[in-house]
């Protein structure tokens, strides 16, 4: 299992979103298309492939490399989603020392909690209004938690994802608050918020990362 | 839905392509975008920059007031769509000189996420930026969740007098300062009678019934206080002015400039039928009028009604309203005391 991740291995990750969103392309259409715009699965795939194109100067440390990616999804993916999750890596990346050239578990909470907080101060929704928030709130939660109570970061990421789909889950009896969904809120109740589960999507990837061999790539 | 268009699609382009072949000597484009306009004219240097934005489908707003002595840039969206910060960004760059950007708006959700992202971009790049954001309309919240409130053609104000602020050589700092003191000194409330219709949606969002008006609906037909029944001018701005006036307290130094504005299907005629109203209530009040703006400020496509606002002037911002602008949508010249 991983314990920490190098530059190199933080742009495998990158790319192994971008191929997960590929993968989840067609569901995360369907999704969204119950009760909103059904864009999301192209704006992600745009967003995500912008941040696997994003190459980290010389110098730059793993949290410019992440504020990059934020930038390069801005451009690319101007829809709210695609806006919010710019607004994530760029948080995420600014929140990590200029010069870290490995993400230990320390830094990965730290990553993550700048990251949620990001997205919460940009989008200005809260616990409970069916938003990638309800995702993104008990997943960096349990990677807090966990990291503080001394699992390993693989342990961390696991409990995370298992947050993050129990998160999912309970976006299933929450009325939609924002977006083109709150004006269909009834239509929403019984289905699963299609912004949390980008974020699902997220932390599962970061998971079967963690789970592999320290070695690769 | 009758319309003089080609294909609902290509709406928004084909208008500003319209708009840049009208005006070369005075509106252009960066970023080889044409959503990302920017004054021709090139700005004095150190000079603050003014950039607003929203969606189309209300013209003059927003790109109409991008001229000399009023702003520098506007980031165009597809109509009633917020622009993209990317957008907002190429045009932040394009009209920075050094002394850092302005951001005015109006108070909704989509403009906020992208211009406060575009502001964060802005940042990457070494610009510095404020922001100021209009919520004029008393018809959508209450005094006291005054930020809830939307903005609508009140912005103007806020345009005019940074716009002269920016002119004169204040500092950004300086700049929101006069800007967010002018929108707090505006107050607008709108009346509609007929709905709009969106070029790709080819039928009108909502309706008014025909014996009935909208109180306070906003201008993309979000509600506002009431629906009732159809009454006469007099009558409406007997109703409407008290709410506005009730929010400003004028003391015996300050005037009311006044911006009645048609929401796009509105005769000139009806809005002085209705001023002529608002001049005895005025008058009544013992309020001086500094200026009155009647015609089309920000519009709703083909929405029948008007919204009405008023600017409580004090000797600073009278001083900056009264400032000469000429951009291709609003000429005033200089105004006097």
């Amino acid at each position: 299992m991983v314990d920490c991740l190098s530059l190199t291995q933080c742009r495998a990750l990158v790319a192994a979103w971008h191929q997960a969103m590929i993968e989840q392309r067609a569901t995360l259409i369907a999704l969204d298309q119950q009760i909103g715009d059904g864009d999301l699965g192209i704006t992600m795939q745009k967003a995500f492939a912008a941040a696997a194109n994003t190459v980290p100067g010389e110098q730059e440390g793993i949290g410019e490399y992440f504020a990059l990616c934020g930038v390069a999804m801005a451009k690319a993916a101007p829809s709210t989603m695609g806006t919010l999750m710019a607004t994530g890596f760029m948080r995420g990346g600014k929140a990590l020392p200029a010069a870290a050239a490995q993400l230990d578990g320390q830094l990965l909470v730290r990553f993550f909690n700048a990251f949620t907080q990001g997205i919460a101060d940009r989008g200005k929704a809260r616990a409970g209004d069916k938003t990638v928030l309800d995702v993104l709130l008990p997943a960096s939660q349990a990677l807090s938690d966990g990291i503080d109570g001394g699992a390993s970061p693989a342990q961390a990421v696991e409990s995370a994802f298992r947050a993050a789909e129990q998160g999912l889950d309970a976006t299933r009896t929450m009325l939609p608050q924002w977006g083109k969904a709150a004006s269909f809120a009834e239509k929403g109740l019984g289905i699963v918020d299609s912004g949390g589960s980008v974020a699902v999507i997220l932390f599962r990837v970061l998971h079967d990362f963690f789970q592999q061999s320290p070695l690769l790539p | 839905m009758k319309k003089f268009i080609n294909a609902p699609s290509e709406y928004v382009v084909e208008m500003l392509a319209g708009i840049y072949a009208a005006h070369p000597r005075q509106l252009k484009y960066v970023a080889d975008d044409v959503h990302c306009l920017v004054n021709a004219v090139p700005a004095v240097p150190g000079k603050v920059g003014l950039v607003t934005g929203g969606g189309s489908g209300h013209l003059p707003l927003f790109l109409g007031y991008v001229g000399e002595g009023m702003l520098d840039g506007c980031a165009v969206g597809d109509v009633f769509q917020s622009p993209s910060a990317d957008q907002i960004l190429n045009v932040t760059k394009a009209v920075d000189q050094g002394s850092g950007v302005l951001y005015l708006y109006g108070n909704y959700s989509g403009d906020i996420l992208n211009f406060d992202l575009a502001a964060e971009l802005a940042g990457f790049d070494g610009i510095n930026t404020a922001t100021v954001v209009g919520a004029d309309d008393v018809g959508s919240a209450t005094a006291d969740r005054r930020s809830k409130r939307r903005g609508v053609a009140g912005i103007f104000f806020i345009y005019k007098i940074a716009g002269a602020a920016a002119a004169a050589g204040l500092s950004l700092e300086e700049v929101a300062r006069l800007a967010a003191r002018a929108g707090d000194a505006t107050k607008t409330i709108g009346v509609a009678l007929s709905p709009c219709i969106i070029p790709e949606v080819g039928t009108p969002a909502f309706t008014v019934a025909e014996d009935e008006m909208e109180l306070g609906m906003g201008i993309h037909g979000e509600p506002g206080i009431s629906t009732g029944k159809r009454e006469s001018a007099d009558r409406i701005i007997d109703r409407i002015l008290p709410l506005l006036l009730d929010e400003l307290t004028f003391s015996q130094n300050d005037q009311a400039a006044i911006l009645l504005n048609g929401l796009g299907a509105t005769p000139k005629d009806e809005l002085y039928i209705l001023y002529n109203r608002i001049h005895q209530v005025l008058a009544e009040r013992r309020i001086a009028v500094f200026h009155v703006y009647c015609g089309e400020f920000a519009t709703a496509m083909e929405m029948t009604g008007f919204s009405l606002s008023v600017c409580k002037l004090d000797a600073e911002l009278k001083g900056y309203l009264a400032q000469p602008v000429n951009t291709p949508f609003f000429i005033q010249p200089r105004l006097d005391n």
